[in-house]
């Protein structure tokens, strides 16, 4: 009983620490109380030891009392009956949620800390911090969602941060134009989810991972649902993952995404989200072995989206788009791990990668001097004409070349075949609709298109 | 498909060959306009407006202003701040306005006021004005039109006010004028007797509003020409879209593969071939789902290849095809490079100056670039036209379109021009009685005078009395202070110096200097450029490579290196090659975890990385302690030695070519010793320091800028050491005698080196320290050590996250964490807030609180010759640099998004060489915004010890320093300490000074001129300490 009091007292605090950071950072702005730096910073640090002590005290008392699945009820927050809908909130704690959430932890405290220095005297100092808390809110709910809807709603936190952090320097169009971009691409992650997450309510009855993975806790659940409905709620899973995790065709968003101040683009792009597809997909591993198809779909795009990364990274002349693209190659094999099913090796080396990556991203800058300092130790330059004297290339070598260049021309060709389609219908309507009252009413019959924005004198507007 | 075909193109080949030329000879033109920053690695300070030179200050940063959209000085608010604040003071105002105004200034207008009365109050009101939007807001948003302005005196108000009632009773009588207020009378009611006052002030306000504008209605403003205006702003402004964000995504991602020096692990193919002839190549490649846009672009680069048209003859097809006529060649191609100028000019530099890169660029790289551009745009205006206008055919074409769509909107100019002469009105009381009687020419002369006060015409005049309110008290507080020196003897006369030192003459260095002056009274500071007169390549023990430490004019031809010595240099080799082993696993690993096979290392040591990674944030000084202690053991051993001597004659980097021959060191030191001044034998101490500066910082690619200007951005230990082991030869000693200065044998010299950052000072070869002098050596030291403490103190006021009452042991602490922080993004402030540069004795100045705004550097002009050769020597290098640095932070400082490089935040690291905000922007040159937060932008004062008649043969005889003082882009005095008699450069000559102040705040120690301040600090006289330690 005193364990089992313990084990929820501990997941709560891990729940709890991220949700009471954004409430404590956002609600006095919303009274037009402007925190300081340094309170600013004692509530992150607070927030982060004390859910990082929450999560591995739990781990201490799992690993101590052999208990390997602490679910945490906070039972059904929406119902409708009728309906069949609710949304239940509900955590779990597993051999899989509690490293990746010590992960989250770690990693987001890290930055944390490297923020509230780097960001120092920044006009933008509390909006970075309140999307820092949403993330990090994010990041904590969507490892330990023990329903789907759950992981939704982590899913979308992590979503709207990120976005709103890529676009942080919202003064120049660049970053709020890539931020948009991010937006958009995560929109359509988003939908495959939500068509997954009913499609599994319709076959299951409920969202709670429990149901679908049927008897058994992470990783040796075995799924409760046929072979043909698990390819199809595995496919949307996969496609959802694809875009998160920035896998192909997803993989423009990646590089536009390290707008944003050096912290954000490390623990987000390099360390953090881009895990979150990958993680969900050992979430719902049980699929895999339902059905063959699934697996071998899972692997291609993880072999495809590795093998684009390692191209596209060995033509980037800059330290955050190569960093961004050997993630995307790591995450390609984490994805084929998956697909063959190493569900530990999986995990060690998304943990394994996150902290390496974060690490480089933090050092970015370094680099020119890391550069110079192994030229010095070793001795000789390590680039240059004398070491690469000019070779003529070949007609293949300039077609790779160029494909790496222009990274697959990713984003042209979903400009092309999703988003042109898309836009060029809607403006066949507005034309269509405006052809039609300008006919009906006899004349041009779009007010808004006479209108000037300003009155004719200057002393009426007084 | 397109007007490029190349049959259609080789017919018109032929006659362009002697344009292509022209077309180079523009180009070449047009880069003075690049900026001239190299590769960041070598980080050297200078004026950001170079191109404009060879004009004056004023006119420079507005022709900037044109050319860059950059801020020419600070904002009218922040100015009206420092005017609020009394940074800027009336007295300063009114003498800026009449300076400006020269002989003018009294002119009467109208019987309106004088014109420096319209000017005057024009500046001390906020004047609001601005685009039509704006206009609208302001009058809508302010009640402009119903009360008078907050700032208008109640004397005015109740002038306006009155007159506008006599103003109603006169016309009551008369129809025809009343109907023009009749729509007002209603408004208020008809019976004006029970108008409320704040009935009557709107009215008369309305009033006053009307006949302004009727006034301003009767005259046609002048019409302002508009330039040539570039196709990419016509689109943007007919159709919102942005060609160049297109064109600019390529190029950038081209031209940093072009320039890359070894980041990326795939080199781009044909790059040896040159820019135009390699990228032709790569894209006339197809390749499946290019961007819509791009997909006719192979087909006419294949055609360009097989036609061999080069890049000059692409460059004026082009031209032809967005339809540049000849006049606007010029203004078209630098419209262009400029929009992507960090690319072009970094181009530019390597092609045409920086030698010394790994990977070189073929000549004509940057005429490649261009035509590329050029091509570019022409297929993004095709593809918009296409989308806009449903038309492909020609780029001139949908220009047109383009033109035609722009309906330029109703401008507000009368009423833009009747609203300021309306807020005038108000501030100076004019009323409308009387401005009702103005006749036609004088409406027309009264708003030329107003307008002619254009708002960056007010920011100059607001710059120039800021400046002023500065100047004044720098050379006030001089006079008073080299006053009250006359009356000191020198702590340590009758005797010699406990000990001397020289440093750099960096603004950093003041405050060591004055701290240690405190620390110790009977030791004596000079201040010589940070090289020492030691130019060298320099290659340390650790290094790989030789490195030039010298001012960047200088091309060194001697080489020195560290060596290690006999004893070490077994167990020195297998270090060296350990280390060389661990060089090339890590970067092995550095490489690999970027690619497919890194996979299983990132998986087994990825988590590894997590140690290091919490360490650094959380624990940076521990941190960097434990680095120190493992990377000690691949260093070189504690104890090297510089090769310094040569044996051969010709001077070279290898064998005994390395080093200096005796006569040559001798000349060294007999240069330095005279530029500092000391060339008496009695006035040497038993003990001379040489220190070198540099700086130390992580997670910086600009940390170059924050080291030695004089050693080319590097750190200049090195020089130090090098000078003190020529001191010290005894040989040399004897050359030096020779040559007229005898340095007692007694004078031991030691080479030491500060690091700017963490303030530590290290010693070099103290092995070599005659057992005589180890005493004095020790005291000095802990003195050193002292005042080191005392400078991180005082450093630590400006860094917020240090606490005002921080102890002085915990200050150095905090600047130590600071240099070994990965997260810091102001590890020191390097320059900013610098502002005046002293030329001349120590003597005078010593004791003055400067408040770390002062280079310092040290000339006597009673040791002098006629001809003042020392004098132009040592200005020869210290203005140009100190004026560079000074400029760089004025313009960065005015504009850190234009000319600065923006924030630091999001900077990243693009193909070693430079930096760009996000991933894919314009290389960012210039100062970031976090270097440049404290510094405020004044153009810096030169107060040279030395006579109006010298200073105007130096001029004359160096063209730089008379470009400098003549532009008015710094200011210059000669001082003469002496009788404290002061003249300043002014239109053209000197003229006597009148001193304004005549007290100076004494204290005794610097602690109590900047105690509890974050703020810049007034000047301070710090009392001489009787009594040494």
């Amino acid at each position: 009983m005193n364990t089992v009091a313990a084990v929820h007292f501990l997941g709560a605090l891990v729940v709890a620490s991220p949700a009471v950071l954004l409430a404590s950072l956002g609600m006095p702005l919303l009274f037009g109380i402007r925190l300081s730096e340094e309170s600013q910073a004692r509530f992150t640090k607070a927030a982060v030891l004390a859910g990082l002590l929450g999560a591995v005290g739990m781990l201490v008392v799992m690993l101590a009392s052999g208990i390997r699945h602490v679910p945490i009820e906070f039972g059904n927050w929406v119902s409708i009956e009728q309906e069949h809908f609710h949304f239940h909130l509900k955590f779990v704690f597993d051999r899989l949620s509690v490293p990746f959430v010590i992960l989250s932890y770690v990693l987001c405290g890290t930055v944390g800390a490297f923020a509230t220095i780097y960001l120092h005297k920044e006009a933008g100092f509390r909006r970075f911090f309140l999307q820092y808390a949403l993330f990090f809110l994010g990041m904590v709910v969507s490892s330990l969602a023990g329903t789907i809807e759950t992981l939704f709603f982590g899913w979308e936190l992590v979503g709207l941060s990120s976005a709103l952090l890529v676009a942080y320097f919202h003064q120049r169009p660049g970053p709020v134009r890539n931020g948009l971009r991010v937006w958009g691409t995560y929109r359509i992650a988003d939908a495959a989810f939500l068509v997954a997450a009913l499609t599994m309510h319709h076959l299951t009855g409920a969202g709670d991972f429990d149901g679908l993975m049927g008897a058994g806790h992470w990783p040796d659940g075995v799924a409760a649902i046929g072979s043909w409905p698990a390819l199809v709620v595995g496919l949307l899973l996969l496609l959802a993952a694809a875009g998160k995790s920035g896998m192909v065709p997803f993989s423009g968003w990646l590089p536009r995404a390290m707008e944003g101040p050096t912290p954000s683009s490390a623990v987000f792009y390099g360390a953090l989200s881009i895990h979150l597809g990958t993680y969900l997909l050992l979430r719902v591993s049980p699929l895999l072995d339902a059905s063959l198809p699934l697996r071998v779909a899972v692997i291609t795009l993880g072999i495809i989206s590795a093998v684009f990364g390692a191209f596209a990274a060995r033509v980037q002349t800059d330290v955050k788009n190569a960093l961004a693209f050997a993630s995307l190659t790591q995450v390609g094999i984490i994805t084929i791990e998956i697909g063959f099913g190493f569900h530990y090796v999986a995990l060690v080396h998304m943990i394994g990668h996150a902290c390496l990556r974060t690490l480089q991203l933090l050092r970015a800058p370094s680099v020119l001097k890391d550069h110079q300092m192994l030229e010095d130790a070793v001795g000789e330059h390590l680039t240059g004409d004398l070491v690469n004297p000019p070779q003529v290339a070949t007609r293949f070598q300039r077609w790779l070349y160029r494909f790496a260049m222009q990274r697959g021309n990713l984003d042209a060709i979903l400009d092309d075949w999703i988003l042109r389609p898309f836009t060029k219908t809607f403006e066949l309507f507005d034309s269509l609709e405006r052809r039609w009252t300008d006919l009906l009413a006899g004349e041009s019959s779009r007010e808004s298109d006479r209108l000037s924005p300003y009155s004719e004198s200057l002393e009426d507007v007084a | 498909m397109l007007a490029l075909k190349s049959d259609g193109h080789e017919s018109v080949a032929n006659p362009l060959a002697g344009e292509s030329a022209e077309i180079r000879l523009l180009i070449e033109r047009v880069t003075h306009y690049l900026p001239a920053q190299g590769p960041i690695e070598v980080f050297v300070h200078h004026n950001t407006l170079h191109a404009f030179e060879a004009e004056s200050f004023h006119d420079a940063v507005a022709k900037g202003s044109d050319r860059y959209h950059a801020e020419p000085y600070l904002s009218l608010a922040e100015y009206r701040r420092f005017y609020n604040e009394g940074r800027i003071t009336d007295v300063d105002l009114e003498a800026a306005v009449n300076n400006d105004l020269g002989e003018d200034w009294n002119h009467e207008i109208n019987g309106l006021g004088t014109r420096s009365e319209i000017r005057y109050a024009m500046l001390r009101h906020a004047v609001q004005i601005g685009p039509d939007a704006e206009l609208r807001w302001i009058v809508a948003e302010t009640d402009a039109l119903e009360k008078f302005r907050t700032k208008a005196t109640e004397i005015n108000r109740t002038r306006i006010v009155l007159a506008s009632q006599k103003w109603l009773r006169k016309v009551e009588h008369s129809e025809n004028a009343l109907s023009k207020v009749s729509d007002l009378v209603g408004k208020f009611g008809h019976d004006s007797a029970r108008w409320s006052d704040s009935a009557w002030e709107a009215f008369a306000l309305h009033l006053l509003w009307r006949i302004c504008l009727q006034g301003v209605e009767d005259h046609s403003a002048p019409t302002e020409s508009h330039g040539f205006i570039r196709p990419r702003d016509l689109l943007l402004h007919a159709t919102g879209v942005d060609i160049d964000r297109r064109v600019h995504e390529v190029l950038i991602r081209f031209c940093a593969a072009y320039v890359d020096q070894g980041y990326s692990d795939w080199i781009l193919p044909n790059r040896d071939q040159g820019f135009f002839e390699s990228f032709c190549q790569l894209f006339s490649v197809h390749v499946i789902g290019t961007d819509r846009w791009l997909r006719h672009l192979p087909r006419e680069l294949s055609d360009l290849i097989e036609g061999n048209i080069s890049a000059e003859d692409s460059i004026v097809a082009s031209l032809d095809e967005f339809g540049v006529a000849m006049e606007d060649r010029e203004e078209f191609l630098s419209m262009s490079l400029l929009s992507l100028g960090g690319w072009a000019g970094m181009i530019w530099q390597l092609e045409s100056g920086v030698d010394w890169v790994v990977h070189a660029i073929p000549k004509d790289s940057l005429v490649g670039m261009l035509a590329v551009q050029l091509i570019l745009e022409k297929h993004a205006v095709l593809d918009l036209g296409k989308e806009m206008y449903r038309d492909t055919s020609q780029v001139g074409k949908i220009l047109h379109k383009a033109h035609q769509q722009v309906t330029s909107p109703e401008p507000l100019n009368q009423e833009r021009r009747a609203f300021l002469l309306f807020q005038v009105a108000q501030m100076l009381g004019w009323t409308p009685l009387e401005l009702e009687q103005l006749t036609q020419p004088q409406w027309q002369e009264l708003s030329t005078e107003v307008e002619s006060f254009s708002a960056i015409h007010r920011r100059r005049v607001f710059h120039e009395a800021f400046e002023l309110k500065y100047r004044r008290a720098a050379l006030d507080a001089f006079a008073i202070h080299s006053a009250r020196r006359r009356d000191v003897t020198s702590p340590w006369s009758p005797g010699r110096p406990v000990f001397q030192i020289v440093t750099c003459i960096d603004d950093r260095e003041e405050s060591f200097r004055r701290h240690l002056e405190e620390v110790q009274s009977k030791c004596q500071t000079f201040g010589a450029a940070g090289f020492f007169a030691v130019a060298i390549y320099y290659r340390g023990a650790s290094e790989g490579f030789y490195k030039p430490l010298c001012p960047g004019v200088v091309v060194p031809d001697h080489y020195v290196q560290e060596d290690v010595g006999y004893t070490f240099e077994g167990e020195y080799r297998g270090r060296a090659e350990l280390r060389r082993r661990l060089g090339l696993v890590s970067r092995l690993f550095h490489t690999r975890s970027r690619t497919f096979t890194g996979g299983a290392i990132t998986a087994i040591v990825g988590s590894l990385a997590t140690a290091p990674l919490v360490a650094r944030v959380l624990f940076p000084r521990l941190t960097a302690k434990i680095r120190r202690r493992f990377g000690s053991l691949l260093q070189p051993p504690p104890v090297t030695q510089l090769h310094l001597e040569r044996f051969e004659a010709e001077p070279g980097p290898t064998g005994d070519h390395i080093g200096y021959t005796p006569e040559e060191m001798a000349e060294i030191v007999v240069r330095l010793l005279q530029d500092i001044g000391l060339t008496t034998t009695g006035e040497y101490a038993r003990l001379f320091i040489v220190c070198g500066h540099g700086s130390s910082s992580l997670n910086n690619p600009h940390e170059s800028a924050y080291c030695c200007g004089a050693c080319a951005g590097k750190r200049g230990g090195p020089n130090a050491r090098a000078f003190a082991q020529m001191a010290n030869d005894w040989r040399v000693r004897a050359k030096v005698k020779a040559l007229g200065i005898t340095i007692p044998d007694d004078t031991t010299f030691v080479g030491a080196y500060h690091n700017t950052c963490d303030d530590s000072v290290v010693f070099y070869d103290l092995d070599r320290l005659p057992a005589s002098h180890r005493n004095d050596f020790e005291s000095a030291r802990d003195e050193i050590e002292e005042a080191r403490r005392r400078n991180a103190h005082e450093r630590s006021r400006r860094f917020e996250s240090a606490p005002l009452s921080i102890s002085a042991a915990d200050a150095l602490r905090h600047v130590e964490g600071r240099a070994q922080d990965i997260s810091q993004a102001r590890p020191e402030y390097n320059h900013a807030t610098n502002a005046l540069c002293l030329v001349g004795r120590r003597e005078w100045s010593r004791g003055l609180f400067l408040d770390r705004r002062s280079f310092l550097t040290s000339y006597d002009p009673s040791q002098d010759d006629q001809d003042h050769s020392v004098l132009l020597r040592i200005l020869s290098a210290a203005m140009p640099v100190c004026a560079g640095i000074n400029l760089e932070y004025y313009f960065s400082c005015v504009d850190y998004t234009r000319y600065g490089s923006g924030s630091k935040l999001p900077h990243n690291i693009v193909s070693l060489l430079g930096v760009m905000e996000g991933t894919s922007s314009d290389l960012r040159t210039g100062l970031y915004q976090q270097m440049i937060e404290i510094h405020e932008p004044l153009r810096i004062l030169f107060m040279i010890e030395s006579t109006p008649e010298a200073m105007l043969t130096i001029m004359k005889r160096n063209e730089g320093i008379d470009r400098l003082v003549r532009g008015n882009w710094c200011h210059l005095a000669v001082v003469d300490p002496m009788t404290s008699k002061i003249e300043v450069f002014k239109g053209g000559q000197f003229e006597p000074y009148q001193a304004g102040a005549s007290d100076l705040p004494q204290v005794d120690a610097s602690y109590d001129c900047y105690q509890g301040s974050r703020e810049h600090r007034p000047f301070y006289s710090i009392a001489e300490t009787e009594v040494a330690r």
